[in-house]
């Protein structure tokens, strides 16, 4: 799956980008040293390419005192080279790393600390992006990055089919109550009984409430239902805690959405419910906002919005993807001009204007500036940005493979109904721990 | 099969050279290769031997040797490395055992078909040959739709032919490894099949038309000439269909993710996670040299079988 590629708006951000006039919103003095070259490695291979070459286009032609070559290649390409890169002094200068690599890169000591001294310097004011995303690149209160690119778990939902259910397409579910109401009144078996009804077939639902499935991304939902619900992925020494009272209670709920309400499917796949939300089967359909084109392009009366609080009420919460603007560990005598104007390019390539012509590659804003831009005044995607604050990557421990594998592991058995819902966790957390001991030993 | 000894090399070569000298000519020759050789297998091996004897991390300056520790996980109950490497161990031999004799069974039976001049052969011929060059993804992803619990194509058809509620496929133990091995046969037996087809045009037809005058039936006549014959070339199909069968990687990540609860999970597919998103170099090392210790000692085994074989078949 490739999931920072898609497209939306391309026109309208592009448009944008030639009004706002590229650099015009330049804060910081910008680099002002002699002439240097950088090198910039990054994973953008796909059709964000294009959009990610004409960025850096600009940026030459407007710092005549750098010039930045960039260099696309797959993500797990660089993640097998950049340690032999930085242990051998020949890293690149600038390296784009996603949310899930990047604490473990972190800890291993190839990324180093961007201070509040250079982040000043370079005019880059975190205050200005979304608080979790800039903060998906910190790691023991370090910032070690500065965020390029964002994609967001969302729900997307049916708005001819809401309204045939009697709900108000234009105020799709928020709490936990609305959520469940909507889904039980989208649910219809195949002789016309709504959930509840005397005489329900759930094994022969004509259209039915919310997709739930099993995969890493259907495992996203019951992530966000944790965070809302107060729950955490990880304890205050990062060993895994996603079987605590506060995750078993959330999780409860999504699965008791198929098995208690019978307004989800079963043993469903990701291809299955998206066939099925393409087909008007299913009022709610929570995934990856990549899918966004996909329906825009097949003409859906659809609407997006932040998935809805069902896992509690502590908090707003989605999951997230992100990419980070990063500089690796050099070698001594690394020259300080390099790093310099690789700071600038960071700033330059995260202002606004930047960051908007980047959405034409279906990332999200890094940036509330950006989420106000008219140029997405009517776009679906705007329903989730009132929330965009809200989003939160799997990040801020070095070991996110072996919390996320158990954790997946621990959905799948939850969702199928192999296990009770506090049985799969607790199992989860168990090899989870086991495998970040082991872990541990190699950051000693 | 004889063995003919080479004819020995008639000198006419005029003066010997001066004696006891090294000729440096054939190791010339042999240079390019020994570097390839030495560069890309006897080095990466020795390195790999090293990462596995230490908690190793190109990042991290210090290599501590920790001696056999990653090996004696792979045999401490308990460990996560005990238990998934033998369970993943476990299903790769299980897709193996079923799998190889439908590869061979299914391709002997079409060779044994498409052998016979009937009409359309060229177009068949193709037909069960022409899934083995697409890329494991595209099969993968095929296969996958086919057996989807839900939209799948053969539960669409159990119920519009037989009125059969949907099986859940890709999440119920066992069955998931139906879409895999039925995958597998069906992309990489036309690989098999041309082997068997051109080992069947040596067979020679005077054989058979012996075996007619002497009242043979058809069975008898494949049981007592064409198997026989074929024996060679089922050997070389079994060794190298058992060896891929044992490098399951791309099938079982693709179809189910080597889900439900690891059951399809191939091992190769856990040392890649446990290097690569676990980032336990030392440890994935270690599981692959146990890995191809096993399956070296399987290789010896299939040769040992395959020498015999020959030695018993001709001379």
């Amino acid at each position: 799956m490739t999931r920072h590629t898609g497209s939306f708006g391309r026109g309208a951000a592009l448009l944008a980008l030639l009004t706002l006039g590229a650099g015009q919103w330049a804060g910081a003095q910008g680099y002002t040293g002699p002439q240097v070259s950088l090198t910039f490695l990054h994973g953008f291979t796909g059709p964000d390419r294009p959009v990610m070459e004409g960025l850096i286009k600009t940026y030459n032609d407007t710092h005549p005192n750098v010039q930045v070559r960039g260099q696309a290649q797959p993500w797990g390409t660089t993640w097998q080279q950049l340690p032999a890169l930085v242990a051998s002094g020949k890293a690149p200068d600038v390296v784009v790393i996603n949310e899930d690599q990047i604490t473990g890169f972190v800890a291993r000591g190839a990324v180093s600390p961007l201070t509040p001294a250079e982040l000043k310097a370079a005019g880059i004011d975190k205050s200005k992006f979304f608080g979790p995303l800039f903060a998906t690149a910190d790691y023991k209160d370090q910032a070690y990055g500065v965020p390029v690119s964002s994609v967001a778990y969302v729900m997307f939902y049916n708005k001819d089919l809401m309204k045939k259910a009697g709900l108000d397409p234009n105020k799709p579910p928020r709490t936990r109550d609305e959520f469940l109401k909507a889904a039980l009144a989208c649910t219809v078996d195949k002789s016309g009984k709504k959930a509840g009804e005397a005489g329900f077939d759930p094994k022969n639902l004509d259209t039915w409430g919310v997709s739930l499935y099993n995969n890493w991304v259907g495992a996203r939902a019951a992530y966000a239902a944790i965070l809302q619900n107060g729950g955490q992925m990880v304890d205050k020494n990062q060993n895994a805690a996603f079987s605590s009272p506060q995750a078993v209670s959330a999780v409860q709920f999504l699965v008791d959405l198929v098995q208690k309400h019978h307004v989800a499917r079963p043993n469903s796949t990701e291809e299955a419910e998206l066939a099925a939300f393409s087909q008007g089967k299913v009022c709610m359909f929570p995934s990856g906002q990549w899918y966004l084109d996909r329906f825009e392009s097949q003409k859906m009366n659809f609407g997006v919005t932040f998935l809805p609080r069902v896992g509690g009420t502590v908090r707003d919460a989605a999951w997230g993807g992100s990419s980070h603007l990063t500089l690796p560990k050099q070698r001594p005598g690394y020259d300080a001009n390099k790093r310099k104007a690789a700071l600038d390019f960071m700033a330059w390539m995260s202002l606004p204007a930047q960051n908007l012509a980047w959405t034409a590659t279906g990332s999200l804003p890094t940036q509330a500036a950006v989420a106000k831009d008219p140029a997405f005044a009517k776009a679906p995607i705007s329903g989730i940005f009132d929330r965009l604050g809200s989003v939160y990557a799997t990040s801020g421990y070095p070991w996110v493979g072996q919390v996320m594998g158990p954790f997946d592991q621990a959905w799948e058995a939850a969702y199928l109904g192999k296990k009770t819902v506090a049985q799969a966790l607790a199992d989860g957390v168990k090899e989870s721990n086991k495998q970040i001991e082991q872990a541990r030993k190699n950051f000693q | 099969m004889t063995i003919t000894r080479a004819p020995t090399r008639t000198t006419t070569a005029p003066a010997p050279a001066p004696r006891r000298r090294i000729p440096l000519e054939p190791y010339l020759y042999l240079l390019p290769h020994a570097l390839l050789f030495f560069v890309f297998t006897v080095y990466p091996i020795g390195y790999g031997l090293y990462i596995s004897l230490h908690r190793w991390d190109l990042l991290n300056p210090v290599k501590t040797f920790v001696g056999s520790e990653f090996y004696r996980n792979l045999f401490t109950p308990g460990t996560p490395q005990a238990d998934f490497f033998w369970k993943t161990l476990w299903n790769t031999t299980f897709f193996t055992v079923v799998s190889v004799p439908l590869l061979m069974a299914a391709a002997l039976g079409l060779a044994l078909l498409l052998h016979r001049p009937i009409f359309g052969r060229t177009f068949f011929r193709a037909v069960f040959f022409m899934p083995g060059i697409l890329t494991v993804s595209v099969m993968g992803i095929l296969w996958r739709w086919m057996f989807d619990n839900q939209i799948g194509l053969v539960n669409a058809a159990r119920d519009a032919l037989l009125g059969a509620p949907p099986i859940p496929w890709l999440s119920t133990e066992g069955l998931a490894w139906v879409p895999i091995v039925v995958g597998t046969v069906w992309w990489t037996l036309g690989f098999n099949m041309t082997l068997y087809l051109a080992a069947l045009g040596n067979v020679p037809l005077s054989l058979y038309e012996a075996a007619s005058l002497d009242g043979a039936t058809p069975w008898q006549s494949l049981r007592f000439i064409t198997l026989p014959l074929l024996a060679p070339v089922t050997l070389f199909v079994f060794v190298t269909t058992a060896l891929s069968s044992f490098q399951l990687f791309g099938q079982s990540l693709l179809i189910t993710g080597g889900g439900p609860s690891r059951s399809t999970q191939s091992v190769i597919q856990y040392i890649t996670e446990e290097g690569f998103s676990n980032a336990q170099y030392s440890s994935a090392a270690a599981m692959g040299f146990v890995f191809g210790l096993i399956m070296l000692i399987f290789t010896a085994a299939q040769f040992g079988i395959m020498a015999r074989d020959v030695k018993g078949d001709g001379a």
